[in-house]
């Protein structure tokens, strides 16, 4: 007979190591900080740091066991890759904290795990039926439509000269939200639930004219209002890194449904076209694209020109090989450490050896996202793990280039490992998608197992039935 | 030993810790794929085979090759549209052209709205015709043949 569901060993195996990553964090904390180290960096009292590493470790063993009950067979290796990228980003927020006189900073990123991993389980109970999300697509585009709105009217009533990544942030202080976050969710499960009824015809292409097959309108139509809804986000509110991540993300879900090679030719072609057009237009992206192109020319600090892209470089650069160990560095001289710049802060205190590990298990997250995509049987399931895996791969090249001086620098939070409240939750939220995805398909596969077996077992009972039909 | 080394020893640890993890979830990744049944492209488990058509002629057909071996299922669709069981994608090929069918111990190639009808040993296909080994199906500009 076919094995049934056993207790997530794997999982709890796995979560170890974020376990021991925490603990030896905070040693290392307790010896380094009870004394200030230099004359910028302030102490922190072993207590302060103790709250957060056992407040994280008891709500991964938490996660885990409520997964025990409410998906047995999901995915046992996305919660210990989660937690071990957030408990990087709750380790720096603590150590960060303090240099930057928000003592509690360490604290405040506890709770906001908390609050994700207790969405994220909510979202895999909640999606037991994962039919309701695919059957309207339209409820999704209104409420991506809402969320847009929304984010405009906000961004309006704002002065047009706020830096953009504030701009996108509703309320204030611990209620503060960004709708952008939730947006990038919508739109994955509406183009999926649309894509899953409309993939053949646009795979086939409607009018030819000679070898050129045009897409078909009617159909293309709805992606494209919805995408444009979405990228006016970025000329609403300046924010260079959300339009390449909603365009990235639908490229990626056009072309796995489609299997069609000329919508993505056409679509990088449009990008391009469409960048040109913005950097002549508008001013904001000149100065990005001139901030990052003349770093080293004129360090400007009124102003934040390239003194925040050239700190941030010499934080890598201090790291060296292996990095000058956790709470011995002073990564706070770059500007936004906790949040945009958090991978060079991480960077100088653990070296290239920790940025390569860091880089390493994002890699294994979308490579984890893409086999639930490749073992999924049906369409809008994979649609849906390749849309949501998308959204870490494109966060985490787009500010890991930024912050490297390989693009112009935006303000996408690193997965998990950015200080910030609303990009942990809608995180942790995609992770809980991507369980239940995982969990429907392995049950699946094990039902056709066992039907499979059966039919087997029949068939070698009774040879002679076979014989006489 | 002073807080220097024991730090130093702390530093070391917690990379090794980290790429510890990546070596544990690559195992357990190794392990799953292992054990896993093989799984062809698109996901979907291939069901009983009852048989093959051999590629002898692709036409314009670009997602296949020339002495390719494809599945016949109990039930199978040849057609350009990617939800086919055999996708050709020839322009001369309908969106779905023509069914082969297991019934009585026996395929069948039906016809499923071909606008140019495939033909079995030349033969139009309009009704069902049974088919015998080494038979050749043409369908729009591709040429298959029936083998065990």
């Amino acid at each position: 007979m076919i094995k049934r569901t056993r207790y997530r060993w794997t999982e709890l195996w796995l979560l170890l190591m974020p376990a021991l990553f925490l603990l030896i964090g905070l040693v290392a904390l307790a010896v380094v900080k009870t004394q200030p180290v230099t004359i910028d960096q302030k102490s922190l009292p072993w207590q302060d740091a103790l709250t957060p590493v056992l407040g994280l470790i008891g709500a991964l063993v938490g996660a885990h066991i409520v997964l025990n009950i409410i998906a047995p067979d999901a995915d046992q290796t996305l919660l210990p890759i989660a937690g071990l990228l957030s408990s990087i980003g709750v380790l720096e927020a603590t150590r960060l904290g303090p240099d930057l006189g928000q003592q509690s900073l360490g604290a405040k990123q506890l709770v906001y795990v908390i609050i994700g991993l207790v969405l994220c389980v909510a979202t895999v109970w909640a999606t037991q039926q994962l039919r309701w999300l695919q059957r309207y697509p339209y409820i999704w585009a209104a409420v991506g439509i809402a969320l847009v709105g929304v984010t405009l009217a906000h961004a309006h009533s704002l002065s047009t000269d706020a830096p953009g990544r504030d701009v996108l942030t509703i309320g204030s202080g611990a209620l503060s939200f960004q709708p952008s976050e939730l947006l990038k969710i919508c739109l994955v499960v509406f183009f999926a639930s649309y894509l899953t009824d409309n993939r053949e015809v646009l795979a086939l292409g409607g009018t030819r004219l000679g070898p050129i097959v045009f897409p078909p309108v009617r159909q293309l139509g709805p992606l494209l209002v919805m995408l444009g809804l979405a990228l006016l986000i970025f000329v609403g509110v300046h924010e260079l890194g959300l339009a390449i991540l909603i365009f990235g993300l639908f490229l990626a879900m056009l072309y796995t449904s489609t299997n069609r090679l000329s919508y993505v030719v056409s679509g990088l072609i449009a990008f391009a076209g469409f960048s040109y057009i913005f950097y002549q237009v508008f001013s904001y992206a000149r100065v990005r694209v001139d901030i990052v192109a003349h770093a080293f020319d004129n360090i400007n600090i009124a102003t934040n020109q390239g003194f925040q892209i050239v700190q941030g470089l010499i934080a890598f650069g201090t790291g060296g090989l292996f990095g000058v160990g956790l709470g011995l560095g002073d990564p706070t001289f770059v500007p936004a450490s906790t949040t945009d710049y958090i991978a060079a802060s991480f960077a100088e205190e653990f070296g290239f050896a920790g940025l390569l590990a860091l880089i390493g298990l994002f890699m294994l997250l979308v490579y984890r996202g893409m086999m639930i995509a490749a073992r999924s049987s049906e369409t809008f399931n994979q649609l849906m793990a390749i849309g949501l895996t998308s959204i870490f791969a494109l966060q985490t090249l787009v500010i890991l280039a930024g912050n490297l001086k390989l693009l112009p620098l935006t303000g996408v939070p690193l997965p998990f490992v950015a200080y910030g409240g609303s990009s942990l939750v809608a995180n942790f939220i995609i992770i809980g998608l991507l369980l239940r995805l995982s969990q429907s398909d392995n049950l699946r596969r094990q039902r056709e197992e066992l039907k499979q077996e059966k039919q087997d077992l029949k068939r070698a009972a009774s040879p002679t039935q076979q014989l006489g039909s | 030993m002073d807080s220097f080394e024991f730090l130093l020893i702390l530093r070391i640890a917690l990379v090794v810790i980290l790429y510890l993890a990546i070596l544990q979830i690559v195992v357990v990744a190794r392990r799953e794929l292992r054990q896993a049944p093989a799984f062809v492209a698109g996901g979907t488990r291939p069901q009983s085979v009852v048989g093959h058509l051999l590629v002898l002629d692709k036409g314009s057909a670009t997602n296949i090759r020339i002495g390719q071996r494809l599945d016949i299922e109990p039930i199978t669709t040849i057609g350009r549209a990617p939800t086919n069981t055999i996708v050709l994608d020839s322009k001369y090929v309908s969106v779905v052209h023509v069914r082969i069918i297991y019934r009585d111990r026996t395929l069948w190639v039906e016809d499923a709205g071909a606008t140019n009808k495939a033909k079995l040993e030349g033969q139009d296909v309009v009704q069902p015709i049974p088919v015998r080994p080494d038979n050749i199906l043409q369908v729009g500009d591709v040429r298959l043949r029936f083998t065990l």
